[in-house]
């Protein structure tokens, strides 16, 4: 049982080009994406867009990184750094209330091997009800938030270093009281 | 090895498959041990096994967190897979595909594809959001990157299977089935993907409710025209360049390019934002866009299905009638062979007139008649080789079985009923899936 020399040559040149198709597609994809900044200014004082008719403004000086940003008209995501302080707000339909949203946003720290504290009772400025508190993951801690929107959950996270936290608390915290929805016509 | 004579029917026309798509048999010489020794064997494995390990620590971690909800994800998927895979592989009962390579083709999609797809669609759609805004990426990205990154992968998949075993690369038909599975094993492993998000995003802990509305919404309502039948188009292009050795290597690139750019457009409008609905907005107005969109491609791809099945069928059938022994099959038998709905129209008249003796004995007849055109078609020269023989005393076997029987020739009878039922019946059960997914879009 043998294979024609030309054929075994043939052969691995063509395997050759499809596993460098594939490297091209799993790992240079990604590297040409790593070659450019994701980071973009938004405007400030300006609701921006979050998605699922959720809007906030962000805070002064806060860069939008657009590679985890997804604003659509059912749901959205968008993530504002201030340094090394990312400030992450998530809009996704939800049909359950306050505690059940909170037990989501819970379980997702959890499973990061985080905990997430009871929390207080919240208000965003354009009368959003919800709950906010701390949180701490093996790698970082921060800040939370939860709101209710009818069929919108609203969480947000604020991580960073507990020095630059407290640094950014004031400017977060103005532009999580922004937060606010508009229910779709 | 092309067919040369007359039509199963005996009309002296050449037949079709010997005019637009040759038939190459897979020759008698060829041994499956063979592949061990190419090197796209040892890569396809070695990429299997990297895709298997991704997808073990993928479930192993959707268990832990899920266990109900992710085992019935499995479960139900793998479920779903079963008569899709039936169907594809049915499609060539004249010349049935080897189960490992079917299984290779499925793997290199559920495994493969969508473990190099991943990286390779969230760099496009950080492209995107870089180079225009995160608006368009989020209603353009899965539309450009879908199509782009995965139908080259699972394209790629079907090349591999050629480099692993290009003798069975017989017809465009079989490029259509290798496609139809790499596109199948893609689609289910992407649905349990989508099925725990579905969980984990609902919230509601270890619920099986978002993967039992994944498994209707992405399974019946867009499962039906989704990865099976881009591939199976691409797959097509792929045995194009294989078979058609009697046109130029220009033209059969072209032919393989617009297929695949066939798979890519189909694929393009089906994750389009254009006539989009939500999910949650009217299960009605869902549903009829999913049909819009769906429907064009899938009528397109089956009628090539269609036309590579009768290609091929009249290239087989045509071994027999060469033959010209109504012991080993009459006209209308040849006929009966050469379509699936003929052959099972004709055991359901067999049981009408002899029982299930009858029934189980056209069923052999036509696997031995199936089983001798494809020897013969082997060995080049009738009655050669030890196979045609055993398959040819298995034709009169089953013959002088039916005689015996009062039944003595394999026809299907009555057709336009036969074939009106059918229709009916496929009628019946889309509306009543249909109507089920309304029912559960409308909770």
């Amino acid at each position: 049982m043998r294979v024609a020399r030309g054929r075994l040559l043939q052969n691995a040149a063509a395997s050759l080009c499809i596993l460098l198709a594939l490297v091209a597609i799993a790992v240079g994809l990604p590297a040409v994406d790593r070659t450019i900044s994701a980071e973009r200014a938004v405007p400030p004082h300006l609701p921006y867009e979050v998605g699922g008719g959720v809007t906030v403004v962000p805070p002064a000086g806060a860069v939008l990184d657009v590679t985890r940003t997804r604003p659509t008209a059912r749901q959205g995501t968008a993530l504002f750094t201030l340094g090394p302080v990312r400030y992450v707000i998530v809009a996704t339909p939800f049909d359950g209330d306050l505690d059940g949203a909170v037990d989501r946003l819970r379980r997702k720290v959890t499973n990061a091997e985080g905990q997430l504290d009871a929390g207080l009772p919240a208000l965003t400025g354009t009368g959003l009800s919800g709950r906010e508190g701390a949180y701490t993951t093996p790698d970082r801690a921060g800040r939370y938030a939860v709101f209710l929107a009818p069929d919108i959950s609203i969480e947000v996270t604020v991580s960073g270093t507990e020095t630059e936290l407290e640094r950014t608390e004031p400017a977060i915290e103005a532009s999580i009281r922004t937060i606010a929805y508009q229910e779709r016509v | 090895m092309t067919a040369t004579a007359g039509c199963p029917g005996g009309h002296g026309v050449p037949p079709r498959s010997a005019r637009t798509a040759p038939v190459h048999p897979t020759p008698a010489w060829a041994v499956a041990r063979k592949s061990l020794l190419l090197p796209a064997f040892w890569l396809v494995a070695f990429l299997m096994a990297l895709g298997a390990a991704r997808m073990v620590l993928v479930i192993q971690n959707a268990i832990a967190e899920y266990p109900v909800a992710t085992t019935t994800a499995l479960a139900l998927f793998a479920l779903y897979a079963v008569p899709f895979w039936l169907f594809v592989s049915a499609l060539d009962y004249l010349e049935r595909e080897p189960p490992l390579l079917l299984a290779t083709a499925f793997g290199w999609g559920g495994l493969v594809a969508t473990t190099v797809s991943a990286p390779g669609s969230t760099a496009i759609h950080n492209l995107l959001a870089k180079t225009y805004s995160p608006n368009f990426a989020a209603a353009w990205g899965s539309a450009i990157a879908g199509p782009t990154v995965e139908e080259i992968v699972k394209t790629l998949g079907i090349v591999a299977i050629v480099l692993i075993a290009r003798a069975q690369i017989n017809s465009v038909l079989d490029g259509v089935i290798y496609g139809s599975l790499v596109g199948l094993g893609f689609q289910v492993v992407e649905d349990i993907v989508y099925a725990v998000n579905a969980v984990a995003a609902a919230g509601r802990g270890d619920d099986v409710g978002p993967v039992v509305a994944t498994l209707f919404v992405r399974g019946f309502l867009a499962g039906l025209w989704s990865h099976t039948l881009f591939s199976a188009l691409a797959g097509a292009g792929v045995a194009s360049v294989v078979v058609r050795t009697d046109r130029t290597m220009r033209f059969r690139l072209g032919v393989a390019a617009v297929c695949f750019l066939g798979a890519w457009a189909c694929h393009f409008v089906w994750n389009s934002p254009l006539l989009t609905v939500e999910a949650g907005d009217n299960g009605y107005a869902l549903i009829a866009v999913l049909l819009a969109k769906g429907i064009p491609p899938l009528l397109l791809i089956l009628l090539l299905v269609r036309t590579a099945r009768h290609r091929e069928a009249d290239y087989y059938t045509q071994q027999l009638a060469a033959l010209d022994d109504p012991d080993i099959a009459t006209p209308a038998e040849l006929r009966v062979l050469s379509m699936g709905h003929l052959r099972a129209n004709a055991r359901r008249y067999a049981y009408a007139r002899a029982g299930v003796l009858g029934r189980r004995a056209v069923r052999q007849l036509q696997r031995a008649q199936a089983g001798l055109a494809l020897e013969l078609s082997r060995a080049q020269t009738a009655r050669a080789s030890p196979a045609v023989s055993h398959w040819h005393e298995e034709v009169l076997l089953q013959r002088a079985r039916l005689r015996s029987l009062g039944h003595p020739e394999a026809v299907a009878i009555d057709l336009r009923r036969g074939s009106m039922r059918r229709r009916m019946l496929i009628l019946a059960g889309t509306l009543l899936v249909l109507t089920a997914a309304c029912a559960a879009l409308a909770l």
